[in-house]
């Protein structure tokens, strides 16, 4: 098959990294313009990333990569350079479309604010950094382009810079991330030395794990393996590094949608599906990374209940989702993992961008303040009805399916996992039914006479979005594996029957959607006497077990307290010594000033007794 | 044509030109004496650009040919000659020659410099004094860099307290008299045992034999060429490694027929001796109370040199003279030193979170960083070693571009104080911008200059040393801790109104500011540019530290 | 013989040296020093006399000694008088410039 396009697949993160250029260069400019520039770059990579995608339908493509010397110390020699897999190209369709998408609704729903033409120029950045990251052929190539949409989130997060709250959320988003960086750093200069050949790329990487032929000890792969995922855990959002998620949607509601939903916070398992080869190699690391997976699925679920702010729930939904997919990698199924990374990226960017026609039109994120929108926004309601449907996975939308093949893997391999994970299904479809019916069912609670639907800019992204939203499943079904074989070379066959499997899953989404019924639109199961019996536990959930507040008073104020203890002990200890040995020598110049008295008599008799110490010692030598 | 040029000393003396004209210039037209400033300072960074595209350029055999030797004093000596010895003789050579360590910090100089020169436009009184003394600063450390005799670096040493004293302690804020005795006191005795240490060299590893024709006699000589030094280090054969104790009877001579073998312990001596001395330089915690107050009352423009090139210079004089002639002794304190590099790194980047004032912030960060120096320094390989000159020139160039934000920050607002600041992005977004650029460099984001550092240095540890470089890595989180913490509370949050009507930056400032951060993204996304024409000089070095013929 | 003329030399040198360290006024002072020296003249003399090899260069030196102590006795009392001008005392006390 011809590759023209595939080996022009450097270009594909040029396109948003010009648009960034030529954004920053306009300043505060033209921002009908700064839009269509960000729009129409991310097309471009849009369709070129479409054509190199056609060109890997066959199952027979090779892997392609191509690359410059980057940076040489010495013995090291590493490139920055570009490989296209079958997991790339998809990885590469899925940022691309969500980009486009998410640029032109940005062009409604940033219209109005001074700030939008710097808004497109971040946006653009970032979609350049977080391709660079899909496309790199290297471990610190990826790294790099992975700080990179660490910045870029920062600032998008921070877009509003001059609310405190914005500024606070932006900050914690990096540093705490930033811890996560500190593990795969550290793990790629420990792989750097352990690799027989001293490279990074994934070729050889993969090379060396998969020939396992004890050329690195197993001990060693495990840490490697944990350190990579401490990373990844960072950027994904898991378990106990999630708290950045939530805040981080101080920042612009598309941004929620493209970077803290789709494609940024899907990185963690991303680097885990690239660097898979060393995670198969050890098995300790696998159940780690199942476990944390699993828990912070129903961790976040808990949480999601609980949440008053639309977004809020959201964010912990995503939370919960990324668990699901690192609970599939750590399975062992890379399919899993990836397949339900693309169908949420598509779901949950559907029901950001939903959240955000919603909170662009009644100016509240608060689900108490709402209602009844239905009435007003149809498109809006439809859709987002479509993507809540997904995410509860209910067939045959893609959630569905996605979900479906994780279950089934979880089944097959560790029980309390599969039951973990269903038990997270059931609530991720009640909260979003109480979502979905708190929000535009029953009566207008808040003053929402001003709520009309937004412009097309906006909804056509919202249409657009449910065609994968509902189809995108069907490429893996157990009756199909498209998808496994085509990512795994014709290898990977899971997912195959398991008819009780989705029997269950099925059931307690549509149990979870009935129960959300009753309580928040029919009205059968009175939710205040229940909240009332158990008020702690809802203050519980509501504050997300307390885990922020844990860290503040841990870390934060830990941090700082020894912070205190080191300026007192450089003040007074290391400034003191100085201060000391200056004070010492002061006070024998002063010693000697008191000597000097400027009595002619006082030398005098110095002099005298200097001279009889003299001559004594001299006379008394003799007795010595 | 510049071939034949001796274009080392071109370079460090061509500032003394514009000094020159300056001194003709009458003490009032400010404008004139800035811009015959500004032009002196171009005229170097010129000349080192060119340098820089030859040298590198060039293949390593070609690349030593840029050497200055000319003798300078030779005295001889009033001593007994034995057998065919003719004559001793004491020599100092003005010698001066780049490598890959040399050039890449040359460069740095002149660049900060000429920065520098543009941001003293904030400078409000006696500009004559302060250029005459600016260029005067800018020869000497040009000089640190290039000169090959012990002599000889010691009075470019020297050269730069004597301007940066006065720098300080007229020109800077409130405190500026206590913190420019404190330099200079500081800094006087780090010279000092710095003085200890290369007369010891001088009489011990400079003593060699110089080649005479045939027929004349063996001449001997007391020298402080570096190269000297490096030839009896690095020779089995010369007269302080001969008789070695441990060396068994394979050579001719034992110690006490040999009184010119230099023991073990005097090597020790000598070797804590520079460790200590530009320890103080660079600065190693806790010998870093003197900097704090040189970055908090020196004025901004100076203080890009200073936290620029001249905390570099310790760590330059470290690696030229403590680790290249002692290895033996490097090896077993690496250890130590990456330990000490650790404690900077961490320390530093703790107390750089409590602080309340920007610079202070700003001179903590340099503690952090210096330590990642030392990290790089204390691998002993190529990786960790050219880390730690690339750490080097990164951290120069985003301190500089730091300070000179800190110098237009603090001509508008009055104030560094963070809790006096805020939402300054709104109506300064150019400036803030920047200086939101070079938080995240100097955090170590990939993509610009001090990730590449901060990387080949704990890279390079991390193969002996791989428990401190796990500590080391939590630098790494906290600089994002409080580079954030300070540069947020300036541009970020609500504004407050005084501060509504504050100009962006002007084209003066501008210029600077973009140029620094260019050569800050440049390093970050093609480091080749800094590190190939490292390798040069590197290759040349390495192979005498242990274990460095592996390379 | 010799030993008397010492003995007396010593008991006027240490006369005079008490005078010139304790004295307030500094016209003893002055004097005490003429005490010293004349101590000095006195063994010049003995020593002349009496010593190993007697000769008369010792009483040409007394007598020099005399000359110059006279000398000097002048030109301490011209400076004496300065200084009472100057400070309006001879309390030697008061005459403290030379402190550091």
């Amino acid at each position: 098959m011809d590759t023209i396009f595939t080996q022009l697949g450097w270009l594909v993160p040029l396109f948003p990294l010009a648009a960034f250029l030529i954004l920053t260069a306009m300043g505060r400019g033209n921002r009908t313009l700064a839009a269509w520039i960000g729009t129409l770059a991310s097309l471009g990579s849009f369709a070129l990333s479409v054509l190199i995608w056609t060109e890997r339908l066959g199952s027979d493509a090779l892997d392609y990569s191509d690359g410059f010397r980057w940076l040489s110390a010495g013995p090291l020699q590493l490139t920055l350079g570009f490989e296209i897999t079958n997991l790339t190209s998809l990885m590469l369709l899925v940022v691309t479309a969500v980009s486009v998408l998410v640029n032109l609704y940005s062009a409604g729903y940033m219209k109005d604010d001074e700030r939008a033409t710097v808004f497109f120029g971040y946006v653009a950045l970032f979609a350049f950094s977080m391709l660079g990251l899909v496309l790199a052929d290297n471990l610190l190539g990826l790294y790099v382009f992975w700080e990179l949409v660490g910045v870029c989130s920062f600032l998008l997060v921070g877009f509003w810079y001059t609310k405190p709250s914005a500024r606070a959320a932006a900050k914690k988003a990096f540093i705490v991330t930033r811890i996560g960086d500190a593990g795969l750093l550290l793990g790629i200069i420990l792989l750097y030395w352990q690799m027989p050949s001293h490279t990074l790329d994934f070729a050889s990487i993969q090379n060396v794990f998969q020939g396992q032929g004890g050329a690195i000890e197993a001990g060693m792969t495990t840490l490697i393996a944990l350190l990579i995922f401490v990373g990844a855990a960072g950027k994904s959002g898991q378990f106990p590094l999630h708290v950045w998620l939530p805040d981080a949607m101080e920042g612009p509601t598309p941004i929620s949608a493209l970077i803290h939903a789709a494609t940024m916070v899907a990185a963690g398992v991303f680097l885990i599906a690239r660097t898979f080869d060393i995670f198969e190699a050890s098995q300790a690391a696998m159940d780690t990374v199942a476990y944390i997976g699993g828990f912070t699925a129903i961790f976040a679920a808990t949480i999601a209940v609980a949440q008053q702010d639309m977004k809020r729930i959201l964010a912990y939904s995503t939370v919960s989702q990324l668990g699901y997919m690192m609970m599939a990698l750590g399975l062992g199924s890379l399919t899993g993992g990836i397949f339900h990374l693309v169908t949420h990226a598509f779901f949950k960017a559907l029901l950001f961008l939903g959240a955000g026609s919603v909170i662009h039109a009644v100016h509240t994120q608060d689900i108490r303040q709402m209602g009844g929108i239905w009435r007003r926004m149809r498109v809006t309601s439809v859709t987002f009805g479509i993507g809540a449907l997904a995410l509860s996975g209910i067939p045959p939308f893609s959630g569905f399916w996605s979900k479906d093949a994780i279950l089934h893997t979880a089944f097959q391999e560790k029980p309390l996992l599969f039951a973990l994970g269903l038990a997270a299904a059931f609530l991720t479809a009640f909260y979003m039914s109480r979502l979905f019916f708190s929000v535009f069912t029953g009566k207008a609670r808040g003053n929402l006479g001003h709520v009309k639907e937004s412009p097309w800019t906006m909804t056509l992204p919202l249409a657009v979005l449910t065609v994968p939203a509902v189809l995108s499943g069907l490429i893996e079904t157990p009756w199909n594996n498209t998808l496994g074989h085509w990512l795994s070379g014709g290898t990977e066959t899971t997912h195959t029957g398991g008819g009780l499997v989705m029997v269950a899953s099925a059931a307690v989404g549509v149990l979870g959607i009935y129960i959300g019924w009753l309580a928040y639109a029919k009205g059968t199961i009175n939710r205040e006497t229940i909240t009332a019996r158990v008020p702690g536990l809802v203050r519980l959930l509501g504050e997300g077990y307390y885990v922020d507040r844990l860290y503040n008073a841990v870390f934060v104020q830990g941090v700082r307290g020894i912070g205190r203890v080191f300026a007192i002990i450089d003040d007074h200890i290391v400034g003191g010594a100085v201060r000391l040995v200056g004070g010492a020598a002061l006070l024998l110049g002063r010693g000697g000033t008191r000597l000097h008295n400027g009595q002619v008599q006082t030398y005098g008799l110095i002099t005298l007794f200097g001279l009889l110490v003299l001559l004594v010692s001299i006379a008394g030598r003799g007795w010595w | 044509m510049l071939e034949e040029l001796p274009i080392l000393s071109l370079i460090t003396f061509s500032p003394l030109l514009g000094l020159l004209v300056l001194l003709f210039l009458p003490k009032q037209r400010s404008r004139w004496l800035k811009i015959t400033a500004i032009a002196a300072t171009f005229i170097p960074l010129a000349l080192s650009l060119w340098l820089y595209a030859d040298y590198s350029s060039r293949s390593p055999e070609d690349a030593a040919a840029y050497g200055e030797s000319v003798t300078w004093v030779d005295v001889a000596l009033n001593k007994e000659t034995v057998g065919d010895v003719a004559s001793y003789s004491f020599k100092l050579a003005y010698q001066m020659d780049i490598d890959g360590v040399s050039l890449p910090l040359m460069l740095l100089t002149t660049i900060v410099a000429a920065m520098a020169a543009l941001a003293s436009v904030h400078i409000k009184k006696r500009w004559k004094a302060f250029y005459f003394w600016f260029l005067l600063l800018e020869v000497g450390m040009l000089g640190v860099f290039m000169a090959r005799d012990l002599f000889l670096f010691f009075i470019f040493f020297e050269l730069t307290l004597v301007p940066m004293f006065f720098l300080i302690g007229i020109w800077g804020f409130f405190g500026r008299e206590k913190a420019a005795s404190r330099f200079l006191i500081y800094n006087g005795l780090g010279s000092a045992i710095m003085l200890v240490a290369f007369l010891l060299l001088t009489v011990t590893a400079g003593f060699h034999q110089v080649e005479t024709g045939s027929g004349e006699g063996v001449r001997l000589e007391y020298s402080g060429s570096y190269e000297v030094l490096q030839e009896s280090f690095s020779n089995p054969d010369s007269y302080i490694n001969q008789g070695a104790p441990e060396s068994g009877g394979d050579t001719a001579m034992t110690t006490a027929q040999n009184p010119f073998y230099l023991s073990e312990a005097m090597r020790w001596t000598i070797f804590l001796l520079l460790l200590i001395a530009f320890g103080i330089k660079l600065p190693i915690a806790p010998f870093h109370t003197w900097m704090l107050r040189v970055h908090a009352e020196a004025p901004p423009s100076i203080v890009m040199i200073h936290s620029g090139v001249l905390l570099k210079m310790g760590a330059y004089g470290l690696m030229r003279f403590g680790l290249f002639l002692f290895p033996a002794q490097a090896g077993e304190a690496a250890v130590a030193i990456a330990v000490l590099g650790a404690v900077n790194v961490l320390y530093g980047a703790i107390l750089a979170m409590v602080q309340k004032d920007l610079k202070l912030v700003l001179a903590y960060s340099s503690i952090s960083h210096m330590g990642i120096v030392l990290l790089g320094l204390a691998s002993l390989n190529e990786i960790g070693l050219e880390g730690a000159v690339v750490q080097m020139v990164s951290h120069g160039l985003i301190s500089a571009l730091l300070f000179l934000i800190v110098g237009s920050l603090q001509e508008r607002t009055d104030t560094t104080e963070l809790a006096q600041l805020g939402g300054l992005a709104r109506s300064m977004p150019f400036m803030s911008g920047v200086l939101l650029a070079a938080g995240m460099a100097s955090l170590g984001l990939p993509g610009l200059s001090g990730f590449i550092g901060e990387f080949l240095s704990l890279l390079g540890l991390f193969d002996t040393q791989p428990v401190i470089v796990a500590v080391a890595v939590l630098g790494v989180v906290l600089a994002a801790v409080y580079v954030l913490r300070a540069v947020l509370a300036i541009t970020y949050g609500p504004m407050p109104e005084k501060f509504a009507a504050l100009r962006d930056a002007r084209l003066v400032e501008a210029v600077p500011m973009i140029v620094l951060l260019a050569m800050i993204v440049l390093v970050g996304i093609y480091p080749s540019i800094l590190t190939d024409p490292m390798a040069h000089g590197f290759d040349a070095l390495i192979h005498m530290l242990p274990g460095g013929e592996a390379s | 013989m010799l030993a008397s003329y010492l003995t007396l030399a010593a008991i006027l040198f240490c006369v005079g040296l008490y005078g010139v360290l304790a004295k307030r006024n500094t016209v003893v002072v002055l004097l005490s020093i003429e005490l010293m020296l004349n101590a000095a003249n006195v063994n010049l003399v003995a020593f002349s006399k009496y010593g190993v090899v007697p000769s008369l260069s010792g009483h040409m030196f007394a007598l020099f000694s005399i000359a110059v102590g006279a000398a000097e006795a002048a030109v301490g009392i011209a400076i004496l008088i300065m200084l009472y001008r100057a400070r309006g005392t001879v309390n030697v006390d008061d005459y403290d410039e030379l402190r550091g």
